[in-house]
C-alpha cells in the first residue's frame, strides 16, 4: 500500500458499482414478488394446520434456514442447466442451456430462500392478530377473504413490516453472492473493474458505500410506510 | 322466530352442551343465566357458527338448517339474521368507531356507501357515542368500545342479537353505561338473546330467563317465576350465592 489509494479508481468505480444496482433492485423486486404471496399463503397452511402443507412448510423453513445461501445458490446455479440439458436432448430441443441468462437462477435462488423467511415472519405476525378479529369479522357477515383482506391482514402486516423490511435489505445484500453465477450486479461489476490493476480495496470500498446507501434508502421507504400503516395505534386520545 | 332444538357441543371429551333446546319469539328479551362453564357462551357461539355444534337444528322463520352440517350458505343467511356483541367488544383495531360500524354493512351487505354511514352515524348517536365517530379503539374506554360493538350490531338491524358477557370485561363504574344502552334497545323492541352475570339487567329487562347449569336448561321463566319463586334445587343454590339478601353486605 505505498502508494495510498488510487482516488481516481475509486471515484471512476464508484459509478460502475453504482451501475449494478438497478439489476440487484430488479433481482430483489422479483424475489420478493414471488416470495410475499408464497409466504403468506405458506403461513397460512402452518397457522391453520393444513396436513400435508403444513407439514411441507415446516421443512421447507428449516431446509433453507440450515443452509447457506451460497451453497443454494451453487446447487441452482450446478444442478438446473444439468437436468435442463438432459430434458432438452430427450425432446430433441436445441437450446443450450449454458446461454440462458443467469438473472433466471438468481430469480430461483433468492425466491426460494426469501420465501421461507418471509413464511416464519408472517406466521408471528398472523398470531398477534386477536382471534376475536376474525370472529367478529364474521358474525357481521363477511366471508374468510374478505375479513383476512380488510380486518386481520392491515394489521399483521403493521407487526410484519419490520422484519419484511429487514428480509429485503438482507436479500438486496444476499444478491452480492449473485457474483458467484456471473450475474452482472453491484459486486461483480466492481470486482471486474478491479482485477485490470489490482485496486481491490477501492473496488470494496464502493461496493461498500453503493450497499450501505441503497439499504439505508430502502429502509428509510420502510418506516415511511410503516408510519403510515400504523396510524390506527398510537393517536393520543 | 329463533328455535334450537336439541344441540350437542363437546370439546374433546368434555361434553359442553348436552342437548339444549331454546326459543325465542320475536320482540323477546331471553337472559341466560348459569355458573361458568355451564356452556351459556357456547350455547351463543353455537348458533352464530363460531363454535360447529356436534348436532342440533336451529330454525329461523322459514330457514331450517342442520348446525352441525350448514353449508356455507346457510351460516352466510344466519350471520345476516343475527349480529353479535364480544364480550371482550373485538372492535376492528384499525378501522374507526364509525368504519367499525359500517364495515359488516357495506362489504357483508353491499349497501351504498352513503346510506351505510347515515345508518352508522344514526347507531352511534343511539349509543352516545356521536362525538366519537374518528376514534380508533385504542383510544376508547372500554365501555365506549363496547357500546360501539354495540351500536355495530345493532346497525345491522339483525333479528336478533347475541350478547356474550358484555359487561364481564369492564371495571365496574363502567357497567352502568352499557346496561343503560342494552335497555334501551330492549325497549325499541330488539329481539335480543344476553348471556350476562348482571341480575339487575335479567330482572329489569328480561321477558323470560333460562337458567342453564352443565350443559342443560335446568329452569325457565319469567324473572319472577326464577328469581322469587326458583322450582330446581341448583337454581336456588346458584342464586343464593349470586344474589346477596337484602340488608345483608359481603365485604
Amino acid at each position: 500500500m505505498a502508494e495510498g489509494l488510487n482516488y481516481t479508481f475509486l471515484f471512476d468505480t464508484f459509478f460502475i458499482a453504482l451501475s449494478g444496482v438497478p439489476i440487484a433492485l430488479f433481482v430483489t423486486i422479483v424475489s420478493m414478488l414471488i416470495a410475499l404471496p408464497l409466504g403468506f399463503l405458506l403461513a397460512l397452511t402452518r397457522i391453520n394446520q393444513v396436513p400435508v402443507l403444513n407439514r411441507f412448510s415446516q421443512v421447507y423453513v428449516s431446509f433453507v434456514r440450515g443452509t447457506p445461501i451460497i451453497i443454494q445458490i451453487f446447487i441452482v446455479y450446478a444442478s438446473i442447466p444439468l437436468i435442463l440439458s438432459s430434458l432438452f436432448e430427450k425432446y430433441n430441443m436445441n437450446i443450450n442451456v449454458y446461454d440462458v441468462n443467469p438473472i433466471w437462477y438468481a430469480f430461483i435462488v433468492f425466491s426460494f430462500s426469501t420465501t421461507a423467511i418471509l413464511i416464519e415472519v408472517f406466521r408471528s405476525a398472523l398470531n398477534t392478530v386477536n382471534k376475536g378479529q376474525l370472529e367478529a369479522a364474521q358474525s357481521i357477515g363477511l366471508s374468510n377473504f374478505q375479513a383476512y383482506r380488510r380486518i386481520v391482514i392491515p394489521q399483521a402486516l403493521v407487526v410484519a413490516l419490520p422484519n419484511i423490511c429487514t428480509a429485503t435489505v438482507n436479500l438486496i445484500k444476499a444478491t452480492s453472492l449473485g457474483y458467484a453465477m456471473s450475474l452482472p450486479e453491484i459486486t461483480l461489476k466492481a470486482k471486474v473493474a478491479a482485477n485490470v490493476g489490482y485496486n481491490y480495496v477501492e473496488a470494496y470500498i464502493d461496493i461498500f458505500l453503493v450497499y450501505i446507501i441503497l439499504c439505508s434508502v430502502v429502509e428509510y421507504g420502510f418506516k415511511l410506510y410503516e408510519k403510515r400503516l400504523r396510524k390506527y395505534k398510537y393517536i393520543a386520545a | 322466530m329463533l328455535k334450537i332444538k336439541n344441540i350437542h357441543k363437546s370439546f374433546g371429551k368434555n361434553e359442553i352442551l348436552k342437548g339444549v333446546d331454546l326459543t325465542i319469539d320475536k320482540g323477546d328479551v331471553v337472559v341466560i343465566l348459569g355458573p361458568s362453564g355451564s356452556g351459556k357462551t357456547t350455547l351463543l357461539r353455537c348458533i352464530n357458527f363460531l363454535e360447529k355444534a356436534d348436532s342440533g337444528n336451529a330454525s329461523f322463520g322459514d330457514l331450517h338448517v342442520d348446525l352441525h352440517a350448514a353449508s356455507k350458505k346457510d351460516i352466510h343467511s344466519i350471520r345476516q339474521k343475527t349480529a353479535f356483541v364480544f364480550q371482550n367488544y373485538n372492535l376492528f383495531n384499525n378501522k374507526t368507531a364509525l368504519e367499525n360500524v359500517i364495515e359488516g354493512l357495506i362489504v357483508g351487505r353491499k349497501i351504498p356507501k352513503a346510506e351505510a354511514i347515515e345508518i352508522g352515524k344514526k347507531a352511534l348517536e343511539k349509543v352516545g357515542l356521536s362525538d366519537k365517530y374518528d376514534s380508533y379503539p385504542s383510544q376508547l374506554s372500554g365501555g365506549q368500545q363496547q357500546r360501539v360493538g354495540i351500536a355495530r350490531a345493532v346497525a345491522l338491524n339483525p333479528d336478533i342479537i347475541l350478547f356474550d358477557e358484555p359487561t364481564s370485561a369492564l371495571d365496574p363504574e363502567l357497567v352502568g353505561e352499557v346496561l343503560e344502552v342494552m335497555k334501551n334497545i330492549a325497549n325499541e323492541g330488539t329481539t335480543m338473546l344476553v348471556v350476562t352475570h348482571e341480575m339487575s339487567f335479567a330482572k329489569d329487562v328480561a321477558k323470560r330467563v333460562i337458567f342453564m347449569d352443565g350443559g342443560v336448561v335446568v329452569e325457565e321463566g319469567t324473572p319472577h317465576e326464577i328469581f322469587v319463586r326458583p322450582k330446581e334445587e341448583r337454581t336456588k343454590k346458584f342464586l343464593k350465592r349470586v344474589l346477596p339478601e337484602d340488608y345483608t353486605f359481603y365485604i
